[in-house]
């Protein structure tokens, strides 16, 4: 009885650190989907010196000036140059179903900018008006906050006293971008009096032509920060590293734990079971096939509780989560996903869990003195 | 049909404890012949056990030799002795040792799994061993569903499902009353005159004693004296 309330608590404990390891592993991947996809590796993202964030950095209009001359910069079928100039602004909105307050990004773009993020399309509605108190919401931002619907209305501005109108959803193919809100830039600049821009967006003609206008602009000519997208949002997604190299700690710990409940139900399992041993010693059975019966054992407890554990973290792979990136201050939506690799990582820490607690009870089983335990009825 | 004989030369067993000698068995001298039933009696202590012990292969004499058949079991190692367990002997306890979890049917099976034979053969086997000690109809009952003659029986069925040359019993009636222990006893008895199983047998019980042909008895580790016996006959 004891013996089998040990079990079962091993079998808890080991599906518990399958479901945190898989749970944390697709969080990890999620992020990192949702900003790998954000990105063109032929754009160039410039920023104040100095500044880590779009959400930090300001430039003047003179310093955007500056940008024009820059070399490799491609132009539109219109002949244009493809300089996106956009603000960037935070906002709280309540979540869907909680209500509770979250920072939302709000981005001010001019036309230009779906040229330059061509991934960016409408998908229902229209795009926003210039001039007007209008506004497009990113698919992901309108699943997760409530009054971002088409033809909904929202309060913004910096006295939150504008009411814009929500007049088209988009999609960016997944990227962080559907987490915003869209509008014109100069509606947003006058709504919070910010007469200034947070970031210029730049296609280059090609990705060989890419550093020597990073060059360009990080140089003496414009004397401002340039990146390619690909890496601000790499740098973006190192925080998410960090969380996954302290998570990867804690289910250290945890898989050490689990290790020793293993170990713990594998002893209790041989200590009632040494007249057993001892029995199937005399039939012929080896010692060798005494230990591995015990490893076999640990082996479809553990993996019938990682079992248990993946199935408890299906539960929420492909729910919408969402992520308070601490470099923007704006929540990030993304899906959790539990992909093959992870149900593989979560084997594999199921098998050296069970192995690894099985190893000492399966010596010690494969050692019963034979005489002794049948000795002692 | 393999005929095992059983030639011991001056076997003897030191348990030590600590730094004390406990001389358990004193320079044993014996020979058994093939398709012998003998039965080993003496007092509480004198050895019998740990003698049916080695001579079984589950221990190692302090010195002397034990020949059984063409191996000299002294010489074995533990992985070998383990093997010629399961070659060469059945074993039959005064605790059955049945595993609970098992049907009558999977404790005979036990011993066939470390031989190649599918999984039909076995079933066979286990059917034939079965009925062979009367419990063909109890094939799917758990130990706890049967008496304790009928467990002892199991056992025996687990003992001979290999079909071993050599049967050891360790007081294999110590827990049943009398009449249960008659019908083990003729069991075994029939073991060896219709199967030619060398029987070697340890008891207390003067009557149980009565079915082997052979009577030695043991005192303080020393073979104190020899006899033979006009088994009890059966009524079959
Ligand atoms: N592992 C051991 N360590 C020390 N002494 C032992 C060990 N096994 C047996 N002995 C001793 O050896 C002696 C003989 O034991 P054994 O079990 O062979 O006696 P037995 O004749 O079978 O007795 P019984 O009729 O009570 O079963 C006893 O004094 C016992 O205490
Ligand atoms: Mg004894």
């Amino acid at each position: 009885m004891v013996r089998r309330l040990s079990s079962l608590l091993t079998f808890v404990v080991v599906s518990v650190v399958v479901l945190v390891l898989a749970v944390l592993l697709s969080f990890a991947a999620g992020i990192r989907a949702s900003l790998k996809s954000s990105g063109h590796p032929e754009n160039i993202l410039v920023l104040k010196s100095g500044a880590t964030a779009e959400s930090t950095s300001i430039l003047s209009p003179d310093e955007v000036n500056r940008m024009v001359q820059t070399p490799g910069v491609a132009n539109s079928t219109t002949g244009e140059l493809l300089i996106s100039p956009e603000l960037c602004v935070q906002t709280s909105i309540p979540r869907q179903g909680s209500g509770a307050m979250a920072n939302v990004a709000i981005r001010g773009v001019e036309p230009m900018a779906f040229e330059v993020h061509p991934e960016v399309r409408i998908v229902a509605g229209r795009c926003f008006e210039p001039g007007v108190l209008e506004a497009v919401v990113g698919k992901a931002a309108s699943e997760r906050f409530s009054g971002l619907q088409v033809g909904s209305l929202v309060q913004l501005g910096r006295l939150n006293n504008q009411v814009f109108e929500v007049v088209g959803i988009f999609e960016a193919g997944g990227n962080a971008f559907e987490s915003e809100i869209w509008t014109a830039r100069t509606t947003l600049a006058s709504s919070y009096d910010r007469r200034y821009i947070s970031s210029v967006a730049m296609r280059i003609e090609s990705p060989a032509a890419v550093p020597t206008s990073l060059d360009y602009i990080n140089g003496p000519a414009v004397r401002l920060q340039a990146k390619t997208e690909l890496n601000y949002y790499e740098e973006l997604s190192s925080k998410t590293r960090e969380i996954v190299l302290l998570s990867s700690v804690l289910i250290f710990i945890m898989g050490i734990g689990a290790v020793f409940a293993v170990a713990n139900t594998m002893h209790a399992a041989v200590d009632s079971r040494r007249r057993e041993i001892a029995m199937l010693r005399t039939l012929g059975f080896s010692r060798r096939s005494i230990g591995l019966a015990f490893w076999f054992e640990s082996l479809i407890i553990c993996l019938l509780a990682c079992g248990c554990g993946l199935a408890g973290s299906m539960a929420f792979s492909g729910t919408k989560q969402d992520f308070l990136s601490d470099a923007t201050w704006t929540v990030l939506a993304y899906q959790l996903q539990v992909t093959p690799d992870i149900a593989l990582t979560a084997i594999i820490l199921a098998v050296t869990v069970g192995t690894l607690g099985a190893v000492l009870p399966a010596w010690r089983a494969s050692r019963v003195p034979i005489l002794e335990a049948l000795r002692k009825a | 049909m393999v005929s095992i004989d059983i030639e011991l030369h001056d076997v003897r067993k030191v348990y030590y404890k600590s730094t004390l000698a406990i001389p358990v068995l004193e320079g044993i001298d014996l020979q058994i012949a093939a398709g012998e039933f003998v039965v080993f009696m003496g007092p509480s202590g004198s050895g019998k056990s740990t003698l049916l012990h080695l001579l079984g292969g589950l221990d190692q004499p302090t010195s002397g030799s034990i020949r059984i058949g063409a191996d000299y079991l002294e010489q074995m190692s533990e992985t070998e002795l383990t093997r010629w367990r399961s070659h060469h002997v059945g074993f039959i306890f005064q605790m059955y040792h049945l595993v609970p979890v098992l049907t009558a049917a999977e404790n005979v099976e036990l011993p066939l799994l470390l031989f190649e034979l599918s999984s039909r053969e076995r079933r066979q086997r286990v059917e034939l061993a079965l009925s062979v000690v009367g419990l063909a109809e109890r094939m799917e009952h758990r130990p706890s569903q049967l008496s304790g003659g009928q467990e002892q029986r199991v056992a025996i069925a687990r003992a001979i499902v290999t079909d071993p040359d050599l049967i050891l019993a360790d007081e294999p009636t110590g827990d049943l009353d009398a009449k249960t222990s008659t019908e083990i006893l003729e069991l075994l008895q029939l073991l060896n005159r219709d199967f030619g199983k060398t029987i070697l047998m340890v008891t207390h019980d003067p009557k149980a004693a009565s079915y082997g042909r052979r009577i030695l008895h043991l005192e303080k580790g020393i073979l104190h004296r020899d006899e033979t016996n006009q088994p009890i006959h059966t009524s079959r």
